[in-house]
């Protein structure tokens, strides 16, 4: 029970941040000429603010942001950074769209309260204040990070342009087999106006929110369809088109589950990492 | 503070099950090497690192019957990760800043520790270790405390690394002799990694073996952090540890060469810390795949020979088996997909590909960087000679650049892709005998049992026991939580218990006991009488 009740609160956490940050990476990103690595020169120099305009959110006081430090040394730090900076596993928050577009607390407050169970982050138990302080002490470490000067830290989208789209179309088209499922003109099309940078390559690489289909008999013959919520050795829940979560023991219903991002994982251990650059070069021409 | 309250009141009641406890322990150096069936005493409860029980009671035919005995709420945030050492009929086990004493028949709290906040880390705390009268607890901020096992009282403290440096610990000691041995966790910092052996009466350091040279030393690796229990071989009287990741972290081009002793299992003798062979399993890492993996310490024949065999099942994706006496390597395997390696050298090191370093456009690296492994246990069963690890198949992209600097982390890693799956290994061929699927990356370690078990946890919290012989699942429960903790078995007043932790609650399994016993079965159980 526990556990359904949590993915229906995990599926609406993560359903909303998205949505903040396609919206505001659409904004913040000036468009690149795909396949092309900007030259040192051709870049823009590296001046305060020049990371992007500064996020809008509340006032915090210094000390807010220092007792929120002291909590993201204890709770958060590992996998996010010392200094939100990206560390074991997390990442780099003072590159989250999430967290620009937060302005008090609301986004990043559901984040900590909820966890993203499906990537591995824990839910946290902290008192209101508590929260509002680390709130503070993120939303102050990436104001520093996106005024500093010079080449910064991290994975910027420049970095990802090293590929060539002629390429990656050829093998999306051929040896990838990405055509199977996918066409650059129906499903993908404008999809690096909707992703960019990192998270277009993931994205690429592997599709985490896309949906397993499931097709459900039960003993007494009644059958249901719809996309997978829970999956366990013991438990099959699914989410039908009208929205209600359904749930069985496995061994009260034959189901059949169609997994069509599998083959993204059969695509990793194929891909050089020169295919997937250009292939990422190629996607990025699909605006 | 909360905490004196609850300690003074507590004494009470340790002092109560004192009066009733029926033969006590002394916990020494022999009983350390010959643990009895009433206790757990270290982190593997015993010095082999197997995760073995020799009990049977519980077994095949009757696990589908298992239940629960009682259930300890801690009321704290946070997932367990210890493993509760059990001495006398008392358990203990800790959460980052807390330490219980619970007795293990009832699950009823004898008293509470609850140490200090710091500002370090708090990614986890593995459990305190036992030595006579005192349990041995390493704080968040990498000190070492002693403290009564009667009261939770602190008898001493002294700093095992300078937390404001970086450092922090979750480790539980190892204790051989003499000797409390405990390192600390810290590559976010370019530090030094060491191994410490401390006096148990006075908490004196009596000898430090250091992982890599001064962090003033060029052009080296720093780090090597000791964070895990190691084990021991007493007739060979040598200890075993894995050494960490090198530091900085993804950025190999300023660390050139193999960068020992990162990476690395080490034997060392116990009285001196004098390296005696090492064997590296991660040559010039720039991943972050730690060798602190459990060294598990098993006897068998080998290719026809009976052997001394020490295995690891490593967090890079390979699956070594090693001699003990001497560090040569027997076998090396990988027990799911690897992409970063030219292949395996004429010593059984795997060659790590430049190409396959971070780059500023990144690299498709399988394993991720949490690992094929990590810190949870394997198990060894010694009458199928399966090595049994919880394994998380994976793909991440791994990025550095010069802007990421030479301190500390020096790049960005994003994990793709991972599954979880419980494999099990024929030591003599490295072939997987069975896998059991096991959701997403599961947390949960391993315990075998003579009974013919296998108890771990799958990803989405379900306790699992499958029979060893061909990973079938025989019985399961739901823990309502994360499974994070590597489970224990023992036996109390003839029955034998199964200790599992999910989120943060701990909980005792034992077979029910029936109304109208049948003659085999021992009269009357005082799991109910204390």
């Amino acid at each position: 029970m526990r556990l359904r009740s949590r993915n229906i609160l995990l599926a609406a956490a993560v359903a909303a941040p998205v949505m903040l940050f396609t919206l505001s990476r659409m904004t913040a990103q000036a468009p690149q000429t795909p396949g092309q690595r900007p030259t040192p020169a051709q870049r823009p120099s590296w001046t305060v603010g020049s990371q992007g305009p500064l996020p809008e959110h509340a006032k915090f006081t210094p000390l807010q942001a220092e007792n929120g430090g002291a909590l993201f040394i204890q709770n958060c730090a590992f996998c996010h950074g010392k200094d939100a900076g990206g560390g074991e596993t997390g990442p780099d928050l003072t590159r989250s769209k999430l967290v620009t577009g937060d302005k008090n607390g609301e986004a990043i407050g559901a984040v900590i309260r909820n966890g993203r169970l499906d990537k591995g982050m824990p839910r946290f138990s902290l008192s209101d204040t508590e929260i509002l302080n680390l709130v503070a002490f993120i939303h102050t470490q990436q104001d520093a990070s996106m005024s500093q000067s010079g080449n910064r830290r991290g994975v910027d989208e420049s970095d990802l342009h090293t590929g060539n789209a002629e390429a990656g179309k050829k093998y999306f088209e051929g040896p990838g087999g990405c055509t199977q499922c996918h066409s650059a003109t129906g499903d993908l099309a404008g999809i690096a106006s909707k992703f960019s940078g990192l998270r277009l390559e993931m994205q690429m690489l592997y599709p985490r929110d896309a949906k397993t289909k499931a097709t459900v008999k039960t003993k007494s013959g009644q059958t249901f369809a719809g996309t997978v919520e829970y999956e366990d050795e013991f438990t099959l829940g699914i989410r039908d088109s009208s929205g209600i979560y359904h749930s069985w023991p496995m061994t009260a219903i034959t189901a059949k589950l169609d997994k069509p991002v599998e083959a993204h994982v059969t695509a990793m251990s194929k891909y050089t990492d020169d295919d997937i650059h250009n292939v990422l070069a190629y996607i990025q021409t699909l605006k | 503070m909360n905490w004196k309250k609850s300690a003074r009141v507590l004494t009470l009641a340790a002092a109560a099950t004192a009066t009733t406890g029926l033969n006590a322990q002394n916990v020494d150096s022999a009983m350390l090497k010959n643990p009895p069936r009433d206790s757990w005493l270290g982190y593997h409860g015993d010095y082999s690192g197997r995760r073995h029980s020799a009990l049977t009671e519980i077994n095949t035919r009757n696990v589908s019957g298992l239940s629960l005995g009682w259930a300890f709420q801690t009321q704290q945030n946070g997932v367990l990760k210890a493993t509760p050492i059990l001495a006398d009929g008392i358990l203990y086990f800790t959460l980052p800043d807390h330490v219980w004493a619970i007795d293990a028949r009832s699950g009823h709290q004898l008293w509470h520790y609850a140490a200090p906040q710091t500002k370090a880390f708090h990614i986890g705390q593995r459990g305190v270790s036992i030595l006579k009268d005192k349990l041995y607890y390493m704080t968040s901020d990498a000190h070492l405390q002693a403290l009564d096992a009667k009261t939770g009282n602190v008898l001493w403290d002294v700093e095992v690394a300078d937390s404001k440096k970086g450092q922090w610990a979750t480790m539980s000691p190892l204790i051989v002799g003499n000797h409390v041995l405990v390192g600390a966790s810290g590559d976010f910092d370019n530090l030094q990694g060491f191994l410490r052996a401390v006096d148990p009466d006075t908490g004196k350091t009596q000898w430090t073996f250091y992982s890599t040279p001064t962090v003033d030393t060029p052009r080296v690796a720093y780090s090597g952090n000791m964070w895990m229990t190691g084990t021991y071989d007493p007739d060979l009287n040598l200890i075993y540890f894995g050494t960490g990741n090198p530091s900085p972290v993804l950025n190999g081009k300023v660390r050139p060469g193999d960068n020992l002793y990162t990476c690395t299992i080490l034997a060392l003798d116990p009285e001196t810390g004098k390296l005696v062979w090492h064997f590296q399993p991660s040559p010039h890492d720039t991943h972050d795949w730690d060798a602190v993996e459990i060294p598990v310490l098993a006897d068998g024949v080998f290719e026809g020979k009976p052997r001394k065999m020490l295995m690891q099942a490593s967090r890079n994706g390979y699956f070594f088996v090693i001699d003990r006496t001497n560090g040569k390597n027997l076998l090396t395997t990988t027990f799911g997909p690897v992409n970063w390696t030219k292949g395996v050298d004429k010593d059984g090191r795997p060659i790590p590909n430049p190409d396959k370093e971070p780059a500023p456009d990144g690299r498709l690296i399988a394993p991720d960087e949490g690992g094929m492994t990590n810190y949870r246990s394997p198990s060894f069963d010694p009458k199928t000679g399966l090595f049994i690890v919880s394994a998380s198949p994976s793909y991440s992209l791994y990025f550095n650049k010069p802007a990421d600097g030479a301190y500390g982390w020096a790049g960005a890693d994003y994990g793709l892709w991972s599954k979880g799956v419980l494999d099990a290994i024929d030591y003599k061929t490295g072939k997987i005998r069975w896998s059991h699927e096991l959701g997403q990356r599961a947390g949960s370690g391993v315990l075998t049992t003579e009974g013919g078990l296998t108890f771990t946890g799958d990803s989405t919290g379900n306790f699992l026991a499958l029979d060893t012989a061909t990973g079938k699942t025989l019985w399961h429960a739901g823990a309502g939580g994360q499974i994070a903790s590597s489970p224990i078995s023992y036996e109390l007043d003839g029955h034998q218990y199964i200790l599992t932790s999910g989120g943060n609650v701990m909980f005792a399994w034992r077979l029910p006991e029936a109304p109208a016993a049948p003659a085999a079965k021992r009269t009357p159980t005082a799991a109910t009488t204390k």
